[in-house]
């Protein structure tokens, strides 16, 4: 061993190493240790590195899908048990705060479009959204707006009211024709911190205001992150025929999204789960009731 | 995505903990009802946000025994009031059908409790305020067996299997925690000793 590394250290080291000789064969582990280390170093350097070089190579690009679990091993739950578990681990929570919440499992390509878009549901999610809309006094729309539900409509009123500070809504909505009465009252110091102020960039200046109104009282935006789509799905008082329907409603668009998304691109919905604000996630059967289900009307309310 | 094997086994201990336990009981129901115990229309409980003055048992039987009920009751309404308010009362308003059951009766002549923050009851119904301050859970939950006439619902053989099942695991898992750090230290001890095994070399060629 005493010649092995001694041709491969240079003839300072080995005029050292032969000095302290004595000393070191009392604890011979530690020089064999690293002369044998020193010599797998310089010995394979060159062709680790490349190695390495190819594996990092790899390791940026991955694998070309995301990695879809065998779904055979999932315990999976019709719609009504996972609602009556999801009930129990909510119980006694603040019912404005908690919500349904679904996660929809994608089988998809890392790379390439994802799909984001907005959706109406048909039991509306969030209650307290309260629209204003601006439009001209005694129009057409002012009496749309008010049908879908807009809480206040008009021009100077409304801008009265803003000055007054009186702020008794969550979103504002212009109709075109009113935007330069808006520009002129200067509201912008008062709605802009807010995140109100109406603006053409933001779509909160439209011409179909009515349909603008609905679609924000009851619209959720929604997009994929990861293979996975999160959003918002139900109030926790919903029955679970309430819930069904949004549901069917979100799995639909979403199904119309990833059709309409390119010829080459194939986007399939592998998996969902339904949870909410504190509870944990049931994976879904897609079916509606199990036999030892309870009856629906046990299952609404708080 | 979390691994499946964790991600089923942490589900499943926490849904197999909701099915059995302390409060897994089914409260009287209109059919079930019987002359001594009305049936049970709604529950509410208000307790302070701290646990000073009594105020830990009714937050542990939130926390523990109303997630049962609820999911062996789920057409019962639930609610939970949390106040500010740490001198106040921790109290359990309990709803019957018609009239209140007998220990009701006994129960809210001693207490005298009123609890402002529960809902008002319809008219068809009657209350009786449990005082639960300075009690366990178990303490409440054993008051409230005797005030509702709940009847338990037994484990089966298969949840109790599932629950030994779940707890073997955890011991496994802290033995086995033990173990891999035992093995990492290890590691780390050697990779120690070569590092300063190296420097002696380096040491020796300065001199």
């Amino acid at each position: 061993m005493s010649s092995s590394y001694g041709s491969l250290l240079p003839s300072a080291a080995r005029s050292v190493l032969s000095l302290c000789r004595p000393p070191l064969r009392q604890a011979p582990m530690a020089p064999f240790l690293a002369g044998f280390q020193q010599q797998t170093r310089g010995f394979k350097k060159g062709k680790k590195e490349k190695k390495e070089k190819e594996a990092a190579k790899k390791a940026r690009k991955g694998p070309r899908d995301f990695v879809q679990k065998d779904l055979k091993d999932v315990e999976q739950f019709a719609l009504c048990d996972a609602m009556r578990y999801i009930r129990a681990f909510e119980v006694g929570r603040d019912p404005a705060v908690t919500k349904y919440e679904v996660h929809v499992r994608l089988k998809t390509k890392r790379d390439g479009p994802v799909i984001r878009n907005m959706l109406r549901f048909p039991h509306s999610v969030q209650t307290e959204s309260r629209i204003c809309v601006i439009c001209p006094p005694g129009s057409r729309h002012e009496k749309e707006a008010r049908a879908a539900g807009a809480v206040l409509v008009g021009e100077q009123e409304v801008f009265d009211k803003v000055k007054n500070g009186q702020l008794e809504f969550d979103r504002v909505i212009c109709h075109p024709d009113s935007l330069e009465a808006l520009n002129k009252a200067a509201l912008g110091r008062i709605l802009g911190p807010r995140g109100m102020m109406p603006s053409a960039k933001t779509g909160t200046v439209v011409e179909d205001v009515a349909n603008r109104v609905e679609m924000l009282r009851g619209g959720t935006v929604y997009r994929e992150r990861d293979a996975v789509i999160r959003l918002p799905i139900g109030q926790l008082r919903f029955s679970p025929e309430e819930l069904r329907d949004n549901l069917r409603a979100t799995l639909n668009q979403i199904k119309k999204d990833a059709a309409g998304l390119n010829d080459r691109i194939t986007k399939e919905i592998y998996e969902v789960v339904l949870s909410s604000t504190h509870g944990p996630g049931f994976s879904l059967t897609g079916e509606f009731q199990s036999e030892n289900s309870p009856d629906t009307a046990l299952l609404r309310g708080m | 995505m979390v691994n499946l094997f964790k991600r089923m086994r942490k589900l499943k201990s926490r849904i197999v903990n909701i099915r059995i336990g302390t409060g897994a009981a089914i409260l009287p129901t209109p059919t079930s009802a019987t002359p001594d115990f009305p049936a049970i229309t709604r529950l509410h409980l208000t307790y302070a946000r701290k646990i000073y003055n009594g105020h830990q048992g009714a937050r542990h039987f939130w926390r523990n025994c109303l997630p049962r009920l609820k999911y062996h009751n789920p057409g019962v309404p639930m609610s939970v009031k949390q106040t500010d308010d740490q001198e106040g009362p921790a109290a359990l308003t309990i709803y019957f059908a018609e009239r209140a059951s007998k220990p009701a009766s006994v129960t809210a002549a001693a207490a005298q409790l009123i609890d402002k923050h529960a809902p008002a009851p319809a008219d068809s119904e009657k209350t009786t305020v449990v005082d639960v301050r300075n009690l366990d859970y178990k303490e409440i939950w054993n008051k409230v067996m005797n005030v509702t006439g709940a009847q338990e619902v037994p484990a089966t053989p298969e949840e109790e299997a599932e629950v030994k099942r779940f707890e073997q695991m955890k011991e496994q898992s802290g033995r086995d925690r033990v173990r891999i750090a035992a093995i990492r230290q290890a590691k780390k001890d050697q990779e120690r000793m070569l590092q300063i095994a190296r420097g002696e070399v380096e040491k020796l060629k300065q001199l």
